[in-house]
């Protein structure tokens, strides 16, 4: 049994002239490209609307950029589409598409970029457009059994508190409703698992195991249990309220998403935080994500039921968040990020005490390792057990460690650093077998390099300030990206003329991996299914929001 | 096989003496600011000012925290001139409402409890601190506390969350399905007020305005010790904490 | 005997004149008292002991054709009559309630009485003629009636294969007959037992091969069963608990009339070959039924379990009388005697259910039902009890002869030879799976149809659901708590038949005089009485009549161990423990209350059909575990797109060729057409080639003759 070294990823470079020339080429008349703002580096401006599925599909098949996400704004008098790519090494791609208030079919793009899917099902669920040959629109996060056709929440005119009294009296159980299930046989049938998850302690999740009576053929997941509505409550908040709401939506990742959404204001106000708050911000992130990943090795021991396995990860875990909390003052490290850099700063004494926390962490994490690959027993149940082939995970864009452990290298860190993470030395693990074995394995590389790197900044701090004054007038665009424990995740955020928040999206990770465990994972067996859960490690309130 | 048999002995008892004993390590709560004093008047305003959920009051210069809203930002800590003070303890389970005083659950129940927990909208600090009472540390089984699948054989509810609207519903089916005697705990400060997402048309502001709440574990999250109080003093064994009230009012919408 | 027969023609023109409605009437009350008459001549003869013979017309140079009435014949009759009584019944209630269908009852009322009466005169008939007259009429009326309904089914192969595997079957057993008579004096069944003393081995097993093949397509029988699911499914339902319950018993009565008594077996290997065709039919029969969902397909696979069960007691019984072991021979036979008059009575039950079933929901899907227990209450109950006794569970009848059947083959200790013995066990593990299997099966049935959630879209109409057959059902109901309650009454009765086929008492063996017993007359040893009189099983004897209540199976001096049950005593103790349960729960819990919630499921609005589990997912794993038996083929599993990455619909069909099909048939059909194709290729046309065969054929011809 060999244990694949780790790869450096190596996604390609884009060249900028030529996807540049490319689309120009292709597009002619139709586009018009220009350089972007608030952190988008080429902004493809389009002049019809019936070239987006096709400018789309080339530039994620043809010019190798990978999705990042879809942001829609309602204005006064016209929609405003942004579809964000990546182009590895050179920077965000967006393609704008403004369409006229009445309007209200658009192109879809999810037959060529099939990774837009439940992008485009969120925009259509929350503010009620129709994307046009989009294969399955509705039911998404307003349940049809329980909620009226055309609500559209997040459009303007409905208010956050509106209707309180009203909502659960209008939302009821809609007695007609069929779930639409995927398998056509007589004796086919879908086993319900959830909202309330009968596994023990977990989030709350539904799903329909598409079955005729032994393998699960297909699993159709019903999220959006824990959608609180964070983007309509962040409108006409203040910047440091919106800051807390990124903070606290998914609080596993809260000082990533913090970190994310303090780069977006950072970005509108050209603002440059100082030397000292980088390195700081890559301690603690990279401090977070070395917990993470150990919360989800605990949970995959914990799944296959390897209890002394489990218990032993989950005192590494335990220790970490002593650690962070005896480090920041918080177990989570809630409160640490602010617009242009930390709330406080950390003395050489605790820097050295976290450093030797993180160092026993990462050595006890090498023993565990070890002796789990040497448990044929644990092995056999990760094996093979729900796999993702490389095509299906580029196809579908999943990101973070599931993603690597299929062979797709992305790395925000790499591919387009912030946090002058380009200057620190890490590799970024990668497999291709796509197994819950696989999975796991990048889960450890991934911890050890984020050992790694605590250790580089630590030894690069210099004195310095922390934090720079804020300045609160300005208004615009900007756009925030951080590579989560779980994937990459962007803050979209656009300011009023008052500084206050006017539309906050957050594209997160995991509502990228969902889709792709909805329709990668098929045909396993029913008791498989915890595990191949926990292999994917995926937040449902980070997708809900 | 067997390894992990000595594996694990090699790593020895980690288990805290609580609640034998205070325990008293580094790490294991955020703590929580307390009722300060400060040196005049604006002070104090600043301090209630920079409250984003309005846990802190402040009458003259005294300011007193409700612990209820408090959602462990840590501005009042990083963020004033003079900063809050802070206290690093975690017995903070506040009991009973203003009706009534809280009734702790009966005989057999004290040793063996079972405990169904759900998640209703949670941001997964919470929940993973809920999980955090089943590892070495603190294993909740030495006192008898057990996590049941289903609400059939559960005595005590624990919601964690803001009570999102798409999990009303599975919420109150699960209630309605415990047998009685049962007893719900609404742990974090989502589920006693709201926390940082209030009362709108998706979240319920609390646990309180869904079910009966029998108790209240306030922190955002509330470390492991906060809870494994606070079913403690579900089966009787510990009392509540009877310093601050809790504020109906959650964030401003 | 006579009344019947004037009652049954009077039935039979009657149906013919009366109009719809009192022709459906007549036939339910003429053919009702019919089956009481059946049931009484069969009883009397019982009781009475001796035979009774009618004698008809000669037949110039055949012989005399004429009817003999004798044990064996009296159970076959008295079980007819058994099963046509509630099936008038339910005729009369179907009647009733108009739901007779599209086709002309008067016609059905005809070949109805026409069909009673060939049975009546093929089990009491008395010489080869006779008998294979009477096979012919029937099944020839079996076709008929099977096929009634063919205006508006589209399939009548299912019929036209009854026919012509009748037809053949007849045809092996029309030779049978013809070996066996070659050296016999007349054709009457005394003179044919006389000729079989004389018959060379190689004639022996002539018979025997095309007797019981030849009765076993009639009998259900691997590998000449294939028309009995197709035939069954096919058959309107007034007429398929005929089917199941009359003609499949004469398939055995044809065997133990000639292989058992007119032709006895002098060598154990034709009864292995019994034993194991029975065994094999028995596990193949169940497999098919766990994984089948349409009921009636299902019930008929079950029959082939049940005939297979039948044949190995029968097949057990010609080994061990083979062998000279004369009273485990009786014992066998007993069993497999007990097991067909069990079938009888709980197959109609379970058909007549699934008939109304069907009239009810329109369905006989089990996909497709579920939740009937609140539409048709009364039903439930009784197909709850037809459940149970096919399953085996006491104190129903099925349990009590299965228990005699695999102690019969236990018997087999006694034998001599280790590879029979071997074999026997074989048998015995085969027939330990199948009843395991049996009760997965029926539990299958009874949850996914009355149980659970509604998962099809049917309704059912008040006017269909207003009179359940009570009286149809119920009858059978009862009986088979008798019969598994009152075993002690039974086999001596049957022992009655027995007795002479084998020579030995089965009774004296099974059933211990218990209540008579005493110690002072030594009917039994005294420790062994004062064993079991401290296990309670003299208990009742002064007020019970009869032997005792008590079945007992006791071994060798080599192997005294001893197995007994007594369903009824069981039944009385369950009762007890029942109440007393009931008692001590309701003063421990009197002071908590009693809430009614709904079901739990995770916290979903509503538990829907979709999400209920299926009668397919039930039996899922049975299909898996035997794939190599099943080897199903996955015909298609198109996936339609909508949109590449998002796959609407998985359609899935799974094909199956039958196991015997696709080891026998096809291959040896394949093999016929192979040849025929070849020798097709002589057929091409050529006048100078037909010429050279002309020639070559007389070379040969004169060639043989020269050498000859």
């Amino acid at each position: 049994m060999s244990i694949s070294a780790p790869v450096v990823s190596a996604a390609e470079r884009v060249d900028e002239r030529k996807l540049v020339e490319g689309i120009q080429e292709r597009f002619g008349p139709g586009v018009s490209i220009s350089r972007g703002e608030g952190g988008i580096s080429i902004s493809i401006a389009l002049h019809e609307a019936g070239l987006l599925p096709e400018l789309s599909k080339c530039l994620f098949w043809e010019m190798g950029c990978s999705w990042g996400g879809f942001v829609a704004e309602e204005h006064e008098s016209h929609w405003r589409l942004s579809y964000v790519f990546l182009a590895s090494r050179l920077g965000w791609i967006e393609v704008l598409l403004h369409v006229p208030s009445g309007a209200h079919r658009i192109p879809s793009i999810s037959s060529g970029v099939h990774a837009a899917d439940w992008h485009e099902r969120e925009v259509e669920d929350l503010f009620g457009l129709s994307f046009e040959g989009h294969p399955r629109l509705g039911d998404f996060i307003l349940h049809d059994q329980v909620w009226p056709e055309g609500v559209a929440p997040h459009r303007k005119p409905h208010r956050k508190t509106m209707d309180v009294q009203q909502t659960h009296l209008r939302h009821r159980p809609n007695p007609d409703w069929r779930p639409l299930l995927v398998v056509q046989d007589p004796g086919a049938f879908a086993m319900p698992v959830g909202p309330v998850y009968e596994g023990g302690i977990g989030e709350s999740l539904h799903f329909l195991l598409e079955t005729v009576g032994e393998d699960v053929v297909r699993a159709i997941p019903r999220l959006f249990y824990n959608f609180r509505a964070v983007e309509k409550i962040a409108e006409g908040r203040s910047v440091p309220e919106g800051l807390l709401l990124a903070e606290r939506f998914a609080a596993t990742s809260a000082f990533a998403h913090s970190m994310g959404f303090a780069s977006a204001i950072e970005r509108l106000r050209n603002v440059e935080v100082p030397e000292r708050a980088k390195r700081l911000r890559v301690v603690l992130a990279e401090l977070e994500r070395l917990r993470h990943h150990t919360a989800t090795i605990t949970d995959i021991c914990g799944s296959t039921a390897l209890a002394v396995a489990a218990s032993q990860a989950s005192i590494v875990e335990e220790e970490l968040l002593r650690a962070s909390c005896a480090f920041s003052g918080h177990r989570y490290l809630f409160g640490l990020n602010k617009v242009g850099g930390l709330s406080r700063d950390f003395g050489a004494m605790a820097l050295g005490r976290l450093q030797r926390s993180v160092n026993e962490a990462a050595e006890r994490l090498h023993v565990l390792e070890d002796r789990l690959y040497f448990t044929s027993s644990f092995l056999d149940r990760l094996e093979d057990a729900g796999v993702v082939i490389p095509e299906k995970a580029r196809d579908l864009n999943l990101l973070g460690p599931v993603g690597r452990a299929s062979g797709q290298g992305h790395d925000l860190r790499q591919e387009c650093a912030y946090n002058e993470y380009e200057t620190y030395e890490f590799e970024v693990p990668r497999e291709s077998e796509g197994d819950g074995y696989a999975r796991l394995r990048v889960l450890f590389q991934e911890a050890y390099q984020s050992a790694r790197m605590i250790t580089q900044a630590i030894d690069r701090l210099e004195a310095g300030p922390v934090l720079v004054p804020e300045d609160r007038g300005s208004s615009g665009v900007g756009m925030g990206w951080v590579e989560a424990p779980n994937g990459a995740a962007l803050h979209w955020v656009r300011l009023d003329n008052s500084g206050r928040i006017e539309r906050y999206h957050a594209m997160t990770p995991s509502f990228n991996n969902w889709l792709g465990f909805h329709v990668a994972v098929e045909e396993f067996a029913f008791q498989d299914f915890p595990i191949i859960l926990a292999t994917f490690g995926l937040s449902a309130t980070e997708c809900d929001r | 096989m067997s390894f992990w048999f000595w594996h694990g002995l090699k790593n020895g008892i980690r288990t805290t003496q609580y609640p034998v004993m205070p325990d008293l390590t580094v790490g294991v709560t955020p703590g929580r600011p307390v009722k300060t004093l400060f040196a005049n008047s604006q002070e104090a305003e600043r301090a209630s000012g920079i409250c984003p959920t309005g846990a802190i009051v402040s009458h003259g210069n005294e300011s007193a925290v409700l612990l209820g809203n408090c959602v462990h930002c840590q501005r009042c800590r990083t963020s004033l001139p003079q900063a809050m003070d802070w206290r690093e303890d975690y017995e903070w389970t506040i009991g009973g409402s203003d009706q009534k005083e809280f009734e702790a659950l009966p005989g057999a129940y004290v040793r063996s409890t079972h405990i169904m927990v759900v998640d209703a909208g949670d941001c997964g600090a919470c929940l993973r601190e809920v999980k955090q009472l089943n590892n070495p540390f603190y294993n909740m089984h030495r006192l008898g506390l057990f996590l049941t699948a289903t609400p059939r054989a559960a005595d005590v509810l624990l919601v964690v969350g803001p009570v999102s609207e798409n999990m009303r519903g599975p919420l109150l089916k699960t209630y309605e399905a415990m047998p009685t005697p049962k007893k719900v705990i609404a742990v974090g400060a989502c589920a006693i007020s709201g926390g940082v997402f209030g009362h709108t048309f998706m979240s319920a502001g609390g646990v309180g305005s869904v079910l009966p709440v029998d108790l209240k574990v306030p922190g955002d999250p509330p470390p492991p010790l906060a809870i494994l109080h606070g079913l403690l003093v579900a089966t009787g064994r510990k009392s509540p904490s009877r310093e601050e009230s809790v504020a109906t009012v959650g964030a401003s919408a | 005997m006579v009344l019947f027969f004037i009652l049954a023609l009077l039935g039979l023109v009657l149906c013919k004149l009366l109009g719809g409605h009192s022709s459906a009437r007549a036939l339910a009350i003429l053919s009702s008292a019919c089956s009481l008459l059946m049931m009484l001549s069969g009883g009397a003869i019982l009781v009475g002991g001796h035979a009774v013979e009618i004698p008809l017309w000669n037949i110039a140079g055949m012989g005399a054709l004429g009817l003999r009435l004798d044990m064996l014949s009296a159970i076959f009759l008295f079980t007819a009559g058994l099963v046509y009584l509630p099936v008038s019944l339910f005729a009369g209630n179907l009647a009733r309630r108009r739901l007779y269908g599209d086709y002309p009852i008067r016609n059905y009322g005809m070949l109805h009485f026409a069909l009673m009466i060939s049975v009546v005169v093929l089990i009491s008939a008395d010489g080869a003629l006779t008998f294979l007259i009477a096979w012919e009429c029937m099944s020839i009326l079996c076709y008929l009636l099977v096929n009634y309904e063919q205006s508006h089914r589209s399939d009548t192969r299912a019929a036209y294969i009854l026919l012509a595997m009748g037809e053949a079957g007849f045809l092996a057993v029309v030779v049978a007959f013809l070996i066996l008579g070659r050296g016999a004096a007349d054709w009457s069944f005394a003179g044919l037992a006389a000729a079989a003393a004389q018959l060379s081995n190689k004639s022996a097993w002539a018979v025997f091969l095309l007797g019981f093949f030849g009765f076993g397509v009639k009998a259900g029988l691997v590998p000449v069963n294939f028309w009995l699911p197709r035939s069954y499914t096919a058959a309107p339902p007034i007429f398929v608990p005929v089917l199941a319950g009359v003609t499949l018993n004469l398939g055995f009565y044809g065997i133990l009339r000639l292989n058992v008594q007119l032709a006895p077996p002098h060598d154990p290997a034709m009864g292995m070959l019994a034993l194991v065709v029975g065994s094999v039919s028995a596990l193949v029969g169940i497999l098919y039924a766990t994984t089948d969902n349409d009921m009636k397909t299902m019930l008929a696979h079950s029959s082939i379990e049940n005939a297979g069960i039948i044949v190995t007691g029968i097949g057990a019984a010609m080994v061990f009388s083979a062998s000279r072991d004369l009273v485990p021979a009786a014992i066998a036979l007993v069993a497999a005697l007990y097991h067909m008059v069990n079938h009888s009575v709980y197959k109609t039950l379970l058909f007549q259910g699934t008939g109304e079933i069907e009239a009810t929901t329109g369905t006989r899907e089990m996909d497709r039902l579920g939740g009937l227990v609140r539409v048709l209450p009364v039903v439930s109950v009784i197909f709850l009890v037809g459940c149970l006794s096919i399953a085996a569970v006491p104190p129903f009848n099925g349990f009590v002869s299965e228990w005699l059947t695999l102690q019969s083959l236990l018997r087999s200790a006694v034998l001599a030879s280790p590879g029979v013995r071997i074999l026997f066990a074989l048998c015995g593990a085969a027939l330990a799976l199948t009843a395991a299997l049996a009760v997965t099966c029926f539990v299958k049935v009874y949850a996914m149809s009355f149980l659970g959630i509604r998962r099809g879209n049917w309704h059912g109409h008040a006017r269909e659901r207003a009179h359940p057959p009570r009286a149809a059902m119920g009858y059978l109901a009862v009986a088979c708590l008798l019969l598994g309650v009152l075993p002690t009454y039974v086999v001596p009765v049957l022992n009655l038949a027995v007795q002479p086929l084998t020579g030995a008492s089965a009774a004296e063996a099974l059933v211990p005089p218990f209540f008579t017993a005493t110690a002072e007359n030594r009917q039994l040893p005294p420790a062994f009485l004062e064993d079991f009189h401290n296990l309670g099983a003299q208990s009742g004897r002064s007020w019970i009549p009869g032997r005792g209540l008590v079945l007992l199976v006791r071994g060798s001096e080599q192997n005294p161990v001893v197995f007994a049950a007594s369903p009824a005593y069981s039944l009385v103790a369950l009762v007890i423990f029942l109440v007393v349960a009931w008692v001590v729960v309701s003063r421990a819990t009197r002071k908590r209350t009693l809430a009614r919630k709904e079901l739990w499921a995770g916290g979903i609005p509503k538990l829907l059909p979709e999400m209920s589990y299926t009668a397919t997912g039930f039996s899922n794993p049975v299909r898996v575990v035997f794939q190599a038996i099943f080897r199903p083929n996955i015909v298609e599993d198109t996936r339609e797109t909508v949109a590449v990455h998002f796959r609407t619909a998985i359609h899935r069909r799974r094909e199956e060729t039958h196991l015997v099909d696709r080891l026998l048939f096809h291959p040896v059909g394949d093999a016929i057409n192979w040849t025929a194709r070849f020798l097709a290729g002589m057929h091409h046309g050529r006048l100078n080639a037909y010429v050279a065969y002309s020639v070559g054929f007389l070379l040969v011809l004169l060639l043989l003759f020269r050498l000859s």
